[in-house]
């Protein structure tokens, strides 16, 4: 009797031993995996601290962005910014993406639900060939729960990769509304107060003698280098950004100026400032040596250095203009 | 730099100012302020004396009459025989005309080739309203409704555009009905513009006159006929706003620079009513409205700032924008944007620096420094703090650009194809203006200046460069050419046993050079007659082409289709197509449309585009919902129309 009370109450203890480890550990399970999701959590908000973006490799990846536990959404940008590679579009993409990052990072919203992340293609090839991707820059986001959808995908051709489009593609995919925070372009102000105080310190070194304000050449010189600068077309070149020149590939010959006259070379402008003011200068000599007193046989072959200046110039001029305007029948001593 | 540091540089001999009002100040020097004509102020220049080889010495006139024997008078033709006076204004008069049936016939190419039709797209719209005031007069023009565009929505005519193309045109359609010269509409529409280009010869012609003399007015209005730039668009049956903006422009400008000269209230109030021209007849007006003020600080900031621009700058700014405010569309525009700021802040600043002046003539030196100096720094402060809280809040001027064809930038060959020898002409008449600075003269150099940035940034501006232009160019050609005419050895009656000192440049050299500025002169014609048949003379509503064997191919198809849907469909019918031929097809077919060149609102534009990109099922839908009856395509098939 004894011996079965015995054995009973060992078989009593082991039993309840053994139901306790077994009950115990789904909900020791339950806590490590809450601590190793707390891990992650706590890592990532680590790095995004240092960092807004994250810089992450194929493991990193697998880790963080795809594996379970996760309770947080990740924007992850796929991009390819090494040099070598001559994304531009990726260079760009970045910027706008740093610019949401920044912008989250520092709203009054700030969460652990949402992370921004980046995979450069030299340091994580994988990543791009687990997710069947081959171009670049490219956007996609991984929901805390469930697999990316095709809605999980940004769609860059058709939005453009502005700051503005990306907080609201986040927005429609995960309810989190980031305001978009440029920060402030100083250069230009910069620059601004650089020439003001420039001009407020020549000012004021030559505060005793501002005749030169007052003289009438030297505005006058300023008004014809505008007139020459506008006549030969720099708005155009502001505007449009033409090349100097063209080199023909086949020939190798180099064109300064271009053949049609929708459009026009930097060089073939600068050209084009040396003849006007060159014809310029042939008139205004001759009206000078007309009315300056001064030895009058010298007058009289300026008189004809500036006709020949005139003309010459002025065929030139015309010359070239031929060449872009087909169909032109005028011309005047060149060809 | 205080106003007394300045001052101690001036020469003591001469008062420090002229008084604004001259019968307050009877005891000042007398020889002072009689700047009733024009700023000579013997001895007294505020502005260093410039250095000698800046200004332009007229050498001193050869007595030019030639004492001829009355046989040798009678036996000369008819217009030798009259007195110098005579032959000139003879000489002026013939130019002149020449001039103006020059610009008036060089426009005409098109009809000769084509027809007298209306051109393009946006004149149908201002011939249609024409015709409506013609019809309903002016006070259902000015209050109409139009229910026939932008289906269903409607436009508001009366109050969205310049009325003045319209207005001018009626007046004289009902002038000359009333002489009994029967001329139709469209035909008063067609020809308009070249009848005003040959008034614009005219008015350039006193308004060069003004700023420097006769011969270099009767060169720019010579030029101003033929300038490619100006013809663009005015062409005719290009009946559109530029037509006469440009005539009422260069009035404005006459106008002001006579009054500026003479300082007199009958040529400010003139002004203002040219200028009150201008605002009915274009929105470029804004351009004038910013040049003025900018004359008017150019002149207080060289120190010309005399009772003669107070006067004339109060008339024309007060009386000008009270009646710009007149028309519907410019509305309350003068005294909110930020656009005409400008001007009114010129205009303060015009009544304070004449109070000062009248002060400093007033008080003694001491008191009116220290008055100076405390109301300096009150008023600088507010204006700082004005000028803050003006910035903060956004209101300042913006450029809006749009990404039209003609909103491009200039290429150089643009210029050089519009304006030929007068792209360097230009900077020879600018030199000139320097030479010789005048009150009138800065107003042209900044003109100048400022028409050129703008030519340079938007194709369409070329044509507010072509007027100064032509005006400087006149200048320079004009100098140049006196100056050696004088040197050529024309009377051979008189002998000539001395060679001058001043005239040294002898016969052949100076008849070379004249001759080779014709040669220009002609080659500039030649330039000008070419590119105005080639490339502006175009209706583009009417197409030609060469046939295999030569033959000339007309394809009337636009207004064959529109003549289609006025004579066989109902009167209530819709049409839709795309916005461009909107305008056509209301004047034209006189049927509804959906969309037109107005372009007002975009979401119906891009209604239209939806029905017309999406599969046939989905844009039925959208046609029933839009009361659609008739749908317009253009197809070019054989012909390769450019827009296939």
């Amino acid at each position: 009797m004894a011996d079965c009370r015995k054995i009973f109450s060992t078989f009593v203890c082991l039993s309840v031993v053994f139901f306790l480890l077994v009950v115990d550990s789904p909900a020791l399970g339950v806590k490590k995996k809450e601590n190793a999701l707390g891990d992650k959590v706590q890592q990532l908000m680590e790095w995004s601290s240092k960092r807004p973006v994250i810089r992450m490799n194929g493991d990193k990846f697998r880790q963080y962005v795809r594996a379970a536990p996760r309770n947080y959404s990740v924007i992850l940008m796929l991009t390819a910014l090494q040099p070598q590679r001559q994304c531009t579009v990726c260079r760009q993409a970045n910027d706008e993406f740093q610019i949401v990052a920044n912008s989250w990072r520092y709203s009054p919203s700030f969460s652990n639900k949402l992370f921004f992340a980046s995979v450069d293609y030299d340091e994580g090839a994988d990543v791009f060939s687990t997710l069947k991707l081959n171009s670049a820059p490219s956007f996609m986001h991984f929901p805390g729960k469930g697999k990316p959808k095709k809605g999980d995908t940004f769609d860059i051709q058709r939005t453009g990769f502005a700051a503005e489009s990306i907080a609201k593609w986040i927005n429609e995919r995960t309810d989190v509304h980031i305001r978009v925070f440029r920060p402030p372009n100083y250069s230009g102000s910069i620059a601004l107060g650089l020439l003001f105080t420039l001009i407020g310190g020549l000012l004021y070194l030559r505060r005793n003698n501002l005749e030169f304000l007052y003289n009438k050449t030297s505005w006058g010189i300023g008004a014809l280098c505008i007139v020459f600068a506008m006549t030969s077309g720099q708005m155009w070149n502001h505007i449009r950004g033409p090349p100097y020149a063209h080199k023909n590939p086949q020939t190798g010959q180099v064109h300064y100026i271009h053949g049609s006259s929708q459009a026009q070379f930097i060089a073939e402008t600068h050209i084009v400032i040396l003849l006007h003011a060159a014809v310029t200068f042939g008139m205004v000599l001759l009206h000078e040596t007309a009315v300056s007193k001064g030895d009058v046989g010298k007058r009289r072959i300026v008189t004809l250095v500036g006709l020949g200046i005139v003309a010459f110039f002025f065929s030139l001029l015309l010359s070239i203009f031929k060449s872009k305007y087909h169909g032109y029948p005028y011309s005047f001593l060149i060809k | 730099m205080t106003v007394s540091g300045l001052q101690g540089k001036l020469s003591s001999t001469c008062p420090k100012t002229c008084p604004i009002l001259p019968n307050l100040q009877k005891s000042k020097s007398k020889a002072c302020c009689k700047r009733k004509t024009e700023n000579k102020h013997p001895g007294c220049d505020r502005r260093p004396p410039a250095s000698a080889n800046t200004t332009y010495q007229d050498p001193p006139p050869k007595s030019r009459t030639i004492k001829m024997s009355t046989a040798v008078r009678g036996k000369l033709p008819w217009p030798l025989k009259m007195s110098y006076d005579k032959q000139d204004t003879l000489l002026k008069l013939f130019v002149l005309s020449i001039a103006a049936v020059l610009s008036f016939s060089t426009r005409l190419f098109s009809v000769l080739r084509f027809e007298s039709v209306i051109h393009e797209f946006d004149p149908y719209f201002n011939y249609r309203t024409t015709w409506f005031l013609t019809e309903e007069g002016f006070y259902s023009f000015h209050n109409w409704f139009d229910d026939r565009a932008w289906y269903p929505l409607g436009r508001i005519i009366g109050g969205t555009i310049y009325p003045g193309l319209m207005v001018t045109s009626a007046t004289l359609y009902h002038v000359l009905h009333f002489f009994n010269i029967t001329i139709d509409i469209r035909n008063v529409c067609v020809f308009l513009a070249p009848l005003f280009s040959s008034l614009t010869t005219l008015v350039t012609y006193h308004l060069t006159k003004e700023l420097k003399d006769v011969s270099s007015g009767l060169v720019a209005a010579a030029m101003i006929a033929a300038v490619p730039g100006y013809i663009s668009r005015s062409v005719a049956g290009s009946y559109d706003n530029e037509g006469i903006a440009i005539f009422c422009m260069l009035l404005t400008y006459l106008l002001w620079i006579k009054a500026v000269k003479t300082g007199s209230l009958f040529w400010g109030a003139m002004c203002a009513l040219a200028y009150f021209y201008m605002v009915s007849s274009w929105g470029g007006y804004v351009f004038l409205i910013n040049l003025i003020p900018l004359h008017v600080l150019a002149l207080m900031a060289t120190g010309r700032f005399s009772h003669r621009i107070y006067v004339a700058y109060s008339a024309v700014y007060s009386l000008g924008t009270l009646l710009s405010m007149q028309i519907s569309f410019v509305g309350f525009q003068p005294v909110q944007s930020s656009e005409h700021m400008a001007a009114l802040g010129v205009f303060g600043l015009c009544q304070i620096h004449s109070f000062i002046d009248y002060l400093r003539a007033k008080l003694s030196k001491e008191y009116f420094e220290i008055l100076f100096r405390t109301m300096a720094l009150f008023v600088g402060t507010a204006v700082t703090g004005v000028g803050a809280v003006l910035m903060a809040s956004g209101s300042i001027l913006q450029l809006r650009c749009l990404n039209v064809s003609e909103h491009q930038p200039t290429t150089w060959s643009s210029f050089y194809c519009d304006l030929q020898m007068l792209v360097f002409m230009f900077p020879v008449g600018l030199y000139y203006c320097f030479c010789r600075l005048t009150d009138a003269n800065i107003f042209i150099v900044i003109y100048g200046i400022t028409s050129i940035y703008f030519a340079g940034v938007m194709v369409r501006l070329m044509l507010v460069l072509a007027p100064v232009m032509c005006i400087l160019s006149g200048i320079g050609v004009s100098g140049i050419l006196s100056t050696y005419m004088k040197n050529l050895d024309i009377s051979k009656v008189q002998k000539k046993t001395k060679k001058t000192e001043n005239y040294p440049i002898k016969n052949e050299v100076a008849s070379v050079v004249i001759m080779m500025m014709s040669l220009f002169l002609i080659t500039y014609t030649f330039h000008c007659t070419w590119v105005t048949s080639e490339a502006y003379s175009s209706p583009s509503i009417v197409l030609s082409a060469r046939g295999g064997d030569g033959s000339r191919i007309i394809f009337d198809d636009f207004r064959e289709a529109y003549y289609w849907l006025r004579h066989n469909t109902p009167e209530d019918a819709k049409v839709m197509s795309w916005w461009d031929y909107g305008y056509q097809i209301t004047a034209m077919a006189n049927r509804t449309i959906l969309v037109d060149n107005n372009t007002w609102n975009n979401t119906h534009i891009s209604r239209v585009g939806q029905a017309m990109a999406s599969s046939e099922e989905h844009a039925y839908e959208i046609m029933r919902e839009l009361d659609v009856n008739y749908v317009l395509v253009i197809f070019g098939g054989l012909t390769g129309y450019s827009s296939d």
